[in-house]
């Protein structure tokens, strides 16, 4: 058990409570804009984490380079679908226009 | 059983259940939340088991979902958008690209 191996398992951990609290938001928080903020902690910190980890505890080399391209990809394509899905369920909402939709 | 796989363990009824369950609720816009968060579980998933059954080759099936997963969110915003509905639809024979 290296210190490398125990920093990748602490580091799973705190992601899988992440993602598990992300999909519990995803439950819990009320529609329809307000549910949007529980894809923010899985795709900020939850996925990019797993990556991480993975990536250590592989070790140096081109699979480490893969895993945190995938924990890149990810963290950087939450925030543009979250605001798309935003844009297109204020679009959608008869209740409020968009301009005055509060997040 | 290692830790890898006891994460994917957790994660796939406790992770993918509920985005799946929001999924199949609502209006279409608010599925997408469900099907946009389902992505990135399924994504992680495949990394979780990779590495829990030490086949490196299937971190391949995750670059390729992380690619395409926000990409197909985005074209289902694209079709979802009324401003779309309405040029399609208007009486005067609009652009109906």
């Amino acid at each position: 058990m290296t210190v490398r191996h125990v920093l990748a398992l602490a580091m799973l951990v705190v992601a899988t409570a992440t993602l598990l609290l992300s999909a519990g938001a995803l439950l819990v928080l009320p529609r329809p804009y307000a549910r949007l903020h529980a894809l923010a902690p899985a795709t900020s910190l939850g996925a990019p984490l797993v990556a991480l980890a993975l990536a250590l505890d592989t070790g140096p080399g081109r699979g480490a380079v893969k895993l945190l391209v995938i924990g890149a990809l990810l963290a950087a394509g939450g925030p543009v679908t979250t605001m798309a899905i935003g844009r297109v369920t204020a679009a959608t909402d008869n209740t409020h226009s968009p301009e005055d939709a509060g997040t | 059983m290692n830790a890898w796989l006891l994460a994917a363990l957790l994660l796939l009824p406790l992770g993918l259940g509920p985005c799946v369950w929001v999924a199949c609720r609502g209006s279409a816009p608010q599925r997408l939340a469900g099907a946009n968060l389902a992505t990135v579980m399924t994504t992680v998933l495949f990394l979780l088991l990779a590495q829990g059954f030490s086949r490196s080759s299937y971190v391949d099936l995750a670059l390729v979902l992380a690619v395409l997963g926000p990409a197909g969110t985005l074209v289902f915003t694209r079709l979802l958008s009324p401003a779309r509905e309405s040029r399609t639809s208007s009486p005067n024979g609009g652009n109906t690209a």
